[in-house]
Formats: structure tokens, C-alpha cells, sequence
């Protein structure tokens, strides 16, 4: 009972504070202006952001959280017209291709910054190229697993909560779905197609289907092996870790000048979300300048075994183009025969061995010498094809016929350094001679 | 995915709270607190042309909002939905002008549609679906005030198509105004006795054409319930063509039979046959695609197999005890009478100019009439 009498004087009380509260007629002023002033003065600053500088913007778009990010360009203009262009492959679909061919598109439609709880991006009008996220029809799929979509489609956003804006970048989230993307103001003379066209280069530079693994490099010295980065959705596991049990799958977009993963993600500790490309190839994290994306070491990727590396014969030069030059001649005395080509590949039928393949043609015949070396990483980015003395039969009468080509063979065994134009797609590679950089070869996978 | 499609209609509940309030002290109205709204259009607008359009066409003439600008939270979110093209939002506002306004602006005079036409029209470029039902929402009418039509994105594609377009816009627009209509004056009861027993309100979309037309149903969506059947068959009326009214009261004069009974969803037949002609062996359904009719020397129709010609095919005896062809002509003359007697409107009439227009229209031209 007493209980009761003191939850009943405390509720008393509590309703007497309430009654005389709500005759006070002053109310606190948190803003300056009412709500709806509030809201149609945001209202009006977004639109003249959204239109200012020539109203160009990068948008990283991302439908749903189980595909990649795609760049789209958006042109805004005053007269309530959007001129949105991207390059990908869904585009590609929705102007016929039977493929998945990456394909630009632009198209104009219309926009508006309308009002809800707060300001939002409105395109409020279909755009083809754009909206075919939010289109809620089946999905075309190429593969024998066709789930029907119908009436789910993508499931990608056409609406936008602006969030906040913060030098030249506004952060806004997808009103149904509520995904953060990111808007980035473009400079309003940029070229919609070059500029996507750049965007597009970039996934080839990236990742390389034939480059199977790159690897995050993180300040600690651990490091984290990516796989699958040809389809945007990377699968990440931690360098001896099990790969099957601990793999996690993050999806990313590629950008102008790097590429970002859809949210922050924490690799022991470390909180990555953009890199940025730099000279060499390697990808840079923007958030700590310290985590790096590379592929394994080059020498390394040269050593991998299912690989044959071709000569460019039109990018040597010093001792080794003087070589080529008189294995063309010597093949010329030898019955009028040319220079097909060099390749370093690995011999994992017989010999087991790495070897160097001249092919030549006399008429319509072709044939291979090939000569057996051994490969020796000497350290990180260098390497040497030591030629053990040893050749197939052809090789033998060539060696013989054709001196220059053991020669050329035993360049090759010095110490070459090994570089390539990008560190995370290492697909050409150039070996120049550690003593005098003006002997090289360059080879293409 | 199976689509099944239908109209939603809802009427607009208003709950109105006594409260009796009681101020401490007497607050003056301050000047408004929403912004105020020009009505001027701006000339140097992506969209003038057609916003000059729709505010001297709906606006200034029916008090009607033509949204063709879609924002995502004016529609229903637990669909997934897209915008209207603009190309095919000034194509669906001249069409609606041409094959509907007009029409009605003609038959029952420029009056009628101003006092009880929609006030809102939204442009939806997708279906509205529900994957979980298989179901798609062709058309939403909200409390009489606002009609939404979908699959704007195909209009361009049914161009040449009017049953199509009938289907996805007019036909949507008549049955909801329909709706509208016998929601401010209602119908006769004698309508509700007539097919009373077999409306499904919850398997309707389960059933087939031919076997709800059979029952007096111009539509499988007509058999879910009164008022639904009786926009219907108002819609249809107007919006079929003679060969589609035909058709539909072939089907309603036949025998139908379910290939599985137990199967509410099951397939429904109006022929049958016997393997090798043997009446001795179990009989078998035909589809009507299957069948071809030839009609001998004294005028007899006989029915064959398509694929095989041999074989004798029979009609289904139609055993529902209902004359479908009755109890169509039966509503349609109760709808007629309703519309002459409570709305002085001429059915016939305005089928008539529905049918004519829909026939002779070019869009080409009229895009041209109006400037769009």
C-alpha cells in the first residue's frame, strides 16, 4: 500500500509539473525559423549547389549491397533537365547488346530537389540508362541460374536523401533502400563519354583476369590476398588464413582515380575504404597513405608456371637488339628463314624446366628451337634465366645454324631488373640488364 | 511470373475528432507558415511546353493535377516503381485528353467532368507488382480524388495496340471513374442479385476467362465482387471493340470444365474428345487453339483436332446452370439505365465515340495539334 501511495503522490506531482508547463506560453528558440522555412531554404541551397560550377557531378551509385558500385556522370541544369551518362554493361543490355559488353549511354531526363523530412534529389523522370536499377522487371542473366526478379528488380534508388555537403562532395543515402553514396563535383568542361571511357580503362588495369591474386599491404606488414577483382566483388582473406573458412566479399566501384569499397571496411584493425592510383600502377589508401594494393612480387608473377611471356620485338634494345638482329640474319643465310617470335614459358610436360622458344619459318613451316634455363629470383624485382646448356633437338641444329640465339639465351642468365607499368596488373614487364639499363627486352603476357 | 492484373480502389476514410481543446491564453494567427506557390510557368522550363499543356487542359479546365514527375513517396513504397518517360508522359496527357476528357466532354457536357472527375492524375512508368501474389496492379483509384496509371513506359509500344492500351490507361480510367460515379449516386441493388453466389473475392485471379465469362462475368477481376464487376462491365463496355465483345460472349455461351477439380487454379476446357475416336476410352480436353471448326454442305459446324483431323471433338455441356450471355446483357442494360437515369449519360453513346476515336486516332497528330 505504501508503494502504491508513493507512486500515486509521485505521479501527483509529475501531472502538476505537466498542467502548469503547458500554459507557459514562451517556447525555448532552438532555430532561427520555423520548421517549413527550414526545410525550403535547404531546399533552395541544395538545388543551387546541385547547379552551380556548371553543375556536373560524379555519382558512386550502388543499386544494392550484392553488386558493384557504377560511376555515373550527372549534368544538372536550371531548367529542371539532368543529363546522366555511365559505361557499363547493364547499359549495354538496355540498348540491345546480346553481351556483357560495357557500353556508354547518355540520355536527359528530369529533376528536382523536392522536400520530404528533409531535402531530396528527386529524378523524377526515367532515365533509361539511369533508372534501369529501379526498374522492378526480371533480370536478363546469361548464366543457367536465372532467378525470377520480377517485381524486385535491382532494387536501386532513384531518390536521394541529401545528407551534407562538404567541399564539392555531397554525401546523400538512397531514400527506399538506404544506401551512403557519394557525390563528387566534376569540372563542368569534362567530356562525358572520354571521361567514363577513362573510368572504364581503369577495371583493366586494376585487375587482370590473368593476374590471379593482388594483395593489400597493411602498415603492420600483414598482408591480405584479394581474389576475384575482375568482378568488382572482391574476396579478401588474410595471408595464411584459410581461404575457405575466413574469406569475406566486399564490393567496390572503380573511379576516376581509384577505386572505393561500398563501406569502410577494418582489416585488422586498419579502417579502409578509398585508394587512390599512383604512377607506378599500385593503389594507395587515401584514408591512412600508408595501406597499398599491389599484385605478389614481380618476380613472382614472371615465375608463374601456367604463364608464357611473349617478346614485344619492337621494344628492345642495346646488346639484346643487336643479338636479334643477327639471329634475323643468321636465319636468313640458314634457307631463307625469319623470326616468328621469343617466348619464356615453363616446359610442365617434359623437361619441367623454364625455357626460351625461338619460332621460325621457312615457307610454310614452322619451327621451334627452344633452349632450357633456369629461373632465379635474385631478389625482390629481379631475376635471372640462367641457360643450363641445354636445347631440344631443333634447338641443337640452331644452336649450331643460328649461334646468336644461344647467345641472345645467355644474356638473359644475368641479373635483369624487372619493372612493369602497373604493379597491380603486371601483365607487360620490361627486363633490362642490372648493369646497363640500355640492354632490355620487353615482354607481353 | 503468373500476372494477374486489377484495379485498387479505396475510399478515403476521414475521421473526424470531436476534441475539446482549451487554451491557457488566445493565440492570433500568424500569415502562413508554407510556402507560397506561383502558378506562373516558367518559359525557360525542359518541360514548358507540355506543363502549359496540362495547366490549360486539366488545370485551369478540370481543377485536375497531372503528375507526370513522379515522386517516389506519393505511391505506395512496398512496390518497387519507376518514373514516367517524359516522351511518354506528353503522349499519355494528349491521348488522355483525346480517347477520355473529350468523350466525356461531348456525351455528358463540360460540366460533368468538372464536378466529378478525378483531381489528380499520377504517371507511373512500371507495373506495380506483387511478387508474392503474382499479381500486378494495373490501375489505383484513391477515395475518387486520385487515379494512378501504370506500365507508362510501354504506352510507346501499344501505340498500334488499343486493346493493350485500353488495358494498362482508358480501360483503368473508365472503371475508376466508374467507381467514382456510383460512389456519389448508387447503383441499383438489382445489379448485386444477379451473379450473387459466385463472386471470389480471395481465388478470383485463380480463375479463367472463359470460365468466369460463362458465369456473366465480362472479367475474371469482375467475379471478385459487386462493385468491381459493376465498374467492369461499365469499362468494358465502352473500351472492347465488337470483335472482343464477340469473343467474350462465345465464351460465355459455352461449357466449361475444370482439368482438375480439386485445382481451383487448374485449367478450364469448353471441348472434349476420345482417343482414336473411342468412346470407350477416357475422354480428353482440348484448348479452343486446338480445335478448328468446319462447316459442312447443310451448314453443321463440326469440331476436329487441329493436329489431328480425324479426331471429333465435342463441346463441353454447360452445366453451371447459368446463361453467361444473359447475365452480361442483363448488367450491361442495368448500367446503361443507371447512367441514362442518374447521370443523363448515353452508354451506347459513349461507346460509340470511344470506339470511333480509338480507331482514327494518330498520335503523330495530335502531338502536333497541341504543340507537344
Amino acid at each position: 500500500m505504501k508503494k502504491f501511495l508513493n507512486i500515486s503522490l509521485l505521479s501527483l506531482v509529475a501531472l502538476s509539473a505537466l498542467t502548469l508547463g503547458s500554459c507557459k506560453n514562451e517556447v525555448d528558440e532552438i532555430f532561427d525559423d520555423d520548421a517549413v522555412a527550414r526545410l525550403e531554404k535547404a531546399q533552395k541551397e541544395y538545388y543551387d549547389i546541385l547547379t552551380d560550377k556548371g553543375g556536373k557531378w560524379q555519382l558512386e551509385y550502388y543499386a544494392n549491397s550484392n553488386e558493384p558500385g557504377y560511376i555515373y556522370l550527372m549534368t544538372f541544369k536550371k531548367d529542371g533537365s539532368v543529363t546522366i551518362a555511365g559505361k557499363n554493361e547493364w547499359i549495354g543490355r538496355a540498348m540491345g547488346e546480346s553481351l556483357s559488353i560495357s557500353t556508354f549511354g547518355s540520355e536527359t531526363s528530369l529533376w528536382d530537389v523536392i522536400t520530404d523530412n528533409g531535402p531530396v534529389l528527386s529524378l523524377n523522370s526515367y532515365n533509361k540508362f539511369f533508372h534501369l536499377f529501379a526498374n522492378p522487371e526480371d533480370i536478363p542473366s546469361l548464366s543457367d541460374e536465372d532467378p525470377d526478379e520480377t517485381g524486385y528488380g535491382h532494387e536501386g534508388d532513384y531518390e536521394f536523401d541529401l545528407m551534407k555537403y562538404s567541399g564539392d562532395t555531397l554525401y546523400v543515402t538512397g531514400k527506399k533502400y538506404g544506401l551512403d553514396m557519394i557525390m563528387t563535383r566534376v569540372d563542368a568542361g569534362v567530356n562525358d563519354e572520354t571521361y567514363m571511357n577513362e573510368v572504364d580503362s581503369m577495371k583493366t588495369l586494376f585487375f587482370n583476369a590473368r593476374i590471379p591474386q593482388v594483395y593489400i599491404n597493411l602498415p603492420n606488414g600483414i598482408r591480405w590476398i584479394v581474389k576475384d577483382g575482375a568482378s568488382s566483388i572482391l574476396k579478401m582473406f588474410r595471408e595464411g588464413d584459410d581461404e575457405i573458412s575466413t574469406s569475406e566479399y566486399h564490393n567496390i566501384i572503380i573511379t576516376h582515380d581509384g577505386l572505393s569499397f561500398m563501406n569502410p571496411i577494418t582489416l585488422d584493425g586498419y579502417v579502409i575504404k578509398n585508394f587512390i592510383r599512383q604512377a607506378d600502377g599500385s593503389l594507395l589508401c587515401r584514408d591512412d597513405n600508408e595501406t597499398t594494393m599491389t599484385a605478389d612480387l614481380l618476380s613472382n608473377v614472371f615465375a608463374i608456371k601456367t604463364f608464357a611471356w611473349k617478346a614485344d620485338t619492337t621494344q628492345i634494345g642495346g646488346t639484346f637488339f643487336d643479338k636479334m638482329r643477327a639471329i634475323k640474319s643468321e636465319l636468313n643465310d640458314y634457307e631463307k628463314r625469319t623470326l616468328i617470335g621469343i617466348q619464356i614459358s615453363f616446359d610442365a610436360k617434359t623437361t619441367q624446366k623454364y625455357q626460351v622458344t625461338f619460332s621460325c619459318k621457312k615457307g610454310k613451316n614452322t619451327f621451334n628451337p627452344t633452349f632450357y634455363v633456369d629461373l632465379e629470383q635474385v631478389g625482390g624485382e629481379q631475376i635471372k634465366l640462367k641457360y643450363t646448356g641445354e636445347a631440344d633437338a631443333a634447338g641443337v641444329i640452331y644452336a649450331e645454324k643460328c649461334p646468336s640465339m644461344k647467345t641472345f639465351v645467355e644474356l638473359l642468365g644475368g641479373t635483369l631488373n624487372m619493372t612493369s607499368p602497373s604493379l597491380l596488373a603486371p601483365v607487360e614487364m620490361k627486363l633490362s640488364d642490372s648493369g646497363n639499363t640500355a640492354n632490355y627486352t620487353y615482354w607481353k603476357l | 511470373m503468373k500476372k494477374i492484373q486489377y484495379y485498387i480502389s479505396a475510399l478515403l476514410l476521414l475521421a473526424v475528432a470531436s476534441m475539446s481543446l482549451s487554451s491557457c491564453s488566445e493565440d492570433k494567427l500568424g500569415p502562413t507558415i508554407f510556402p507560397e506557390v506561383s502558378d506562373d510557368l516558367d518559359p525557360n522550363s525542359y518541360t514548358y511546353d507540355l506543363d502549359k499543356f496540362l495547366k490549360e487542359n486539366y488545370l485551369d479546365k478540370y481543377n485536375l493535377t497531372f503528375l507526370y514527375k513522379m515522386p517516389d513517396v506519393s505511391t505506395n513504397m512496398n512496390y518497387n516503381l519507376v518514373p514516367a518517360t517524359y516522351e511518354n508522359s506528353k503522349d499519355l496527357a494528349v491521348l488522355c485528353k483525346y480517347l477520355w476528357f473529350d468523350v466525356y466532354d461531348k456525351i455528358a457536357g463540360p460540366e460533368f467532368l468538372k464536378a466529378y472527375g478525378p483531381r489528380i492524375i499520377l504517371l507511373i512508368g512500371s507495373p506495380a507488382y506483387n511478387p508474392t501474389s503474382g499479381t500486378e496492379i494495373v490501375g489505383l483509384a484513391e477515395g475518387g480524388i486520385k487515379v494512378s496509371l501504370f506500365k507508362v513506359n510501354d504506352l510507346n509500344r501499344f501505340f498500334n495496340n488499343p486493346e493493350m492500351m485500353n488495358e494498362y490507361y482508358f480501360k483503368t480510367m473508365h472503371h475508376e471513374f466508374a467507381h467514382i460515379l456510383h460512389q456519389t449516386k448508387t447503383y441499383p441493388n438489382e445489379f448485386n442479385t444477379i451473379s450473387i453466389g459466385h463472386y471470389d473475392g480471395n481465388n478470383w485471379q485463380d480463375r479463367s476467362e472463359g470460365q468466369v465469362a460463362s458465369l456473366g462475368f465480362l472479367t475474371t477481376y469482375a467475379s471478385s465482387e459487386f462493385r468491381e464487376d459493376f465498374a467492369e462491365t461499365i469499362a468494358n463496355y465502352i473500351t472492347m471493340n465488337e470483335s472482343q465483345w464477340a469473343r467474350i460472349m462465345d465464351l460465355a455461351r459455352r461449357g466449361w470444365v475444370s482439368g482438375d477439380e480439386d485445382d481451383v487454379a487448374s485449367e478450364f476446357f469448353c471441348y472434349y474428345y476420345y482417343p482414336d475416336n473411342d468412346a470407350t476410352q477416357d475422354m480428353k480436353y482440348a484448348y479452343m487453339y486446338e480445335v478448328i471448326d468446319e462447316t459442312d454442305e447443310e451448314g453443321v459446324v463440326h469440331h476436329y483436332l487441329r493436329s489431328n483431323r480425324s479426331i471429333v471433338v465435342y463441346d463441353v455441356e454447360d452445366k453451371d446452370g447459368i446463361d453467361g450471355v444473359d447475365a452480361i446483357n442483363q448488367k450491361v442494360q442495368i448500367a446503361r439505365e443507371w447512367l441514362k437515369t442518374a447521370w443523363n449519360v448515353d452508354l451506347d453513346e459513349l461507346r460509340q465515340e470511344v470506339q470511333d476515336r480509338q480507331k482514327s486516332y494518330n498520335i503523330a497528330d495530335l502531338r502536333s495539334q497541341y504543340g507537344l
